[in-house]
């Protein structure tokens, strides 16, 4: 069942006179029970995705283009009354820095008996039963929802946090960089703590993260982007196993592994374009080596690959890209 | 590369206790002065030309160690040998004339490099404030050489900059330079590339491999990433609650870890690589802080197959296999 659709995103942020292309005509869905990703580096266009879809852009933030479906419903012309009704209900962000998501003054339990009993018109005694419940569901002794946030631990804060997501039963959940300022021990409890979820709710994940290996092990579908353009997408398997955008096999070739024969580390020389004033053409062709003359001169389209394997490059399926 | 046998760094029972504060009350009527022991008699060499990466998780005790053996911090007690010198003893004078050849590159270059200083003078001044260069022009030389081995050329035009001007990576190169400009031979770097996006990461790594090379650096370097860790690491020291729980060679330690702490961090690690398949170890709880420690093994709460010897006695680092050292009861 499909949950989430974004069709030709195009989200830009006013800077005084002058424009920041940040995302620019991006396409994917998700299926309940399904973890997207969605990687490429600081910058790119993540989170402004993420935030579009949640309706919390910033003032100077705005969707120029496309649209958003959310449970069947049209998320970019709806006005915030309704907006505020769908966010909790069917979807719902986990942030990376849980400490800063939670009031340090107010109990935990406290901040999400408060959503409960404004969004659920929960009583408070119902309320505070069913924290007690999303305790548990999350693996937090029931017991603490009388601590206050810093009483927790990094990987707990990040656990009541999730609990929140789950209050109002959402159908779609944002993860973006949930386990970045985790130890790797804590982040493979938290990452496996998703994935019961999702299994057990019908959940789809928007997993957002720089972290090419946590998308890997996560995932079911992928995205990469770069300079507001998603560049390539399909299943995780075809993604990593049979790349078609320069950009996404040197994003991968960027990653140490602790299998598999140790091999010298690529990186890509140079930086990431302006988005005021993004390149003609394809916006990596300054910094790909396979680039050709057309490159810069025309923006490549997604085009279909394999099964729902698209890339956007003017050469994809020609390139040994030595995967 | 022949193998490394020279000591550069040789540490013997390394402490490092940070009292805890009390109020007036505790001290009148308790009288127990309680620590954190975040580093808790430690034992380690680095030898010449060799890369040797501390890991561990937040609060292990890996990044006190490295403050600990270029004494920013002094330690509680123990031995550090720099060369076969003890250092621990020398006054402030000889520390400073040591520490020109000790470097230390921090996690966050926008800490260390001062906002209101060009590039030119934030790379010259190691040099400066160690009377190491006499003339404007040597000086000018030096920095624009430093500036052209880290690979941030033309020398000219970086040397004119502010920090305001430059990216994160190039301001890591920055911060390389002015250890480098001293001519080091040893250099710790506390996760030089954690705030890095992957690819400026590995354009750093690289470089410090390259460096190492063209130097004969030696490198203890601290990262909680393994992954990192195997890339640029020759041995590996895995630390838990201040104790080092495994220490070996890399990829003996990671291929066939013999801790179970050790096996649990490694099974964690994610793989970019869909198609391989591997099962996460879940510990249980989460590490305790280094104030109350369990008795007997620090590890011995979480672990799955600790008996009774466990919750006893403190297990010691023996050698299982060549060079390959763990701290463990079960073994």
């Amino acid at each position: 069942m499909k949950i989430l659709e974004v069709e030709n995103l195009s989200t830009y942020y006013r800077l005084g006179t002058e424009t920041v292309y940040a995302v620019d005509d991006v396409s994917f869905t998700i299926n309940a029970k399904q973890t997207f990703g969605l990687a490429g580096e600081s910058g790119c266009g993540k989170t402004t995705v993420a935030k579009s879809i949640m309706r919390i852009l910033p003032e100077n933030g705005y969707i120029a283009k496309g649209k958003i479906w959310l449970d069947g419903q049209d998320i970019v012309s709806m006005n915030e009354n309704d907006a505020k009704k769908f966010r909790w209900f069917k979807v719902s962000m986990v942030f990376q820095y849980a400490m800063s998501a939670f009031n340090p003054v107010l109990r935990v339990g406290d901040q999400i008996a408060e959503v409960l009993q404004e969004k659920k018109r929960l009583t408070k005694e119902a309320a505070y039963e069913e924290v007690k419940r999303l305790f548990e569901e999350v693996g937090l002794e029931p017991s603490r929802i009388r601590d206050y946030p810093h009483e927790f631990s990094g990987g707990m804060q990040q656990r009541a946090i999730i609990a929140q997501a789950l209050a109002c039963n959402p159908k779609l959940i944002i993860a973006d960089e949930p386990v970045t300022a985790l130890d790797v021990i804590i982040q493979g409890k938290i990452l496996d703590l998703l994935k019961k979820l999702k299994e057990k709710h019908d959940l789809a994940i928007l997993l957002i993260t720089h972290d090419l290996s946590v998308i890997a092990e996560e995932s079911d579908f992928v995205g990469i982007m770069y300079a507001g353009n998603l560049v390539e997408v399909g299943d995780v398997i075809s993604v990593f196993k049979k790349t078609l955008h320069p950009y996404t096999a040197k994003l991968i070739g960027a990653f140490p592994s602790i299998v598999g024969r140790k091999k010298r580390l690529e990186f890509i020389p140079g930086a990431p374009p302006d988005l005021i004033s993004p390149p003609k053409g394809c916006k990596f062709h300054e910094r790909c080596p396979y680039a050709k003359p057309i490159c810069g001169e025309k923006s490549p389209v997604l085009r279909e690959f394999g099964k729902g394997h698209k890339a956007a490059c003017h050469f994809a399926g020609e390139l040994d890209l030595g995967i | 590369m022949p193998l490394p046998e020279r000591e550069v760094l040789q540490v013997q029972g390394l402490k490092k206790w940070f009292p805890i504060r009390r109020g007036l009350l505790s001290s009148i009527l308790k009288g127990e002065q309680k620590y954190v022991k975040a580093v808790d008699g430690i034992d380690f060499e680095v030898y010449a030309g060799e890369t040797v990466c501390l890991v561990g998780e937040s609060g292990c005790g890996k990044t006190t160690t490295a403050r600990t053996v270029l004494r920013l911090i002094e330690p509680t007690a123990g031995s550090i040998k720099y060369h076969g010198q003890e250092i621990t003893l020398l006054s402030k004078d000889e520390m400073r004339k040591i520490r020109t050849k000790i470097q230390i590159i921090f996690q966050n270059p926008f800490d260390v490099l001062d906002p209101r200083m060009s590039v030119r003078s934030l790379v010259g001044e190691p040099l400066e404030v160690n009377n190491l260069a006499f003339s404007e022009k040597e000086i000018e030389e030096r920095v624009f050489d430093a500036l052209k081995e880290v690979k941030l050329t033309p020398p000219e035009d970086f040397a004119r900059r502010y920090t305001h001007e430059l990216s994160g990576g190039q301001l890591q190169r920055v911060a390389i330079a002015r250890s480098l400009i001293l001519r080091p031979d040893f250099m710790v770097a506390d996760e030089p590339v954690s705030m890095l996006d992957a690819s400026i990461r590995t354009e750093i790594i690289n470089l410090m491999i390259e460096l190492q090379h063209r130097h004969g650096l030696t490198y203890l370097y601290i990262t909680h990433d393994i992954a990192q860790a195997r890339y640029i690491g020759n041995r590996i020291i895995v630390m838990y609650l201040g104790k080092i729980v495994e220490k070996g060679p890399i990829e003996d330690v990671i291929q066939e870890p013999l801790h179970p702490y050790t096996k649990a961090l490694i099974s964690n690690i994610p793989v970019p690589d869909p198609t391989v398949k591997r099962k996460r170890i879940l510990l249980p709880g989460e590490t305790p802080t280094p104030v109350d420690l369990p008795k007997g093994c620090r590890f011995n709460p979480r672990c799955t197959d600790a008996s009774e010897a466990c919750k006893q006695d403190e297990p010691k680092l023996v050698e299982a296999r060549k060079g390959h050292w763990v701290a463990c009861h079960k073994l």
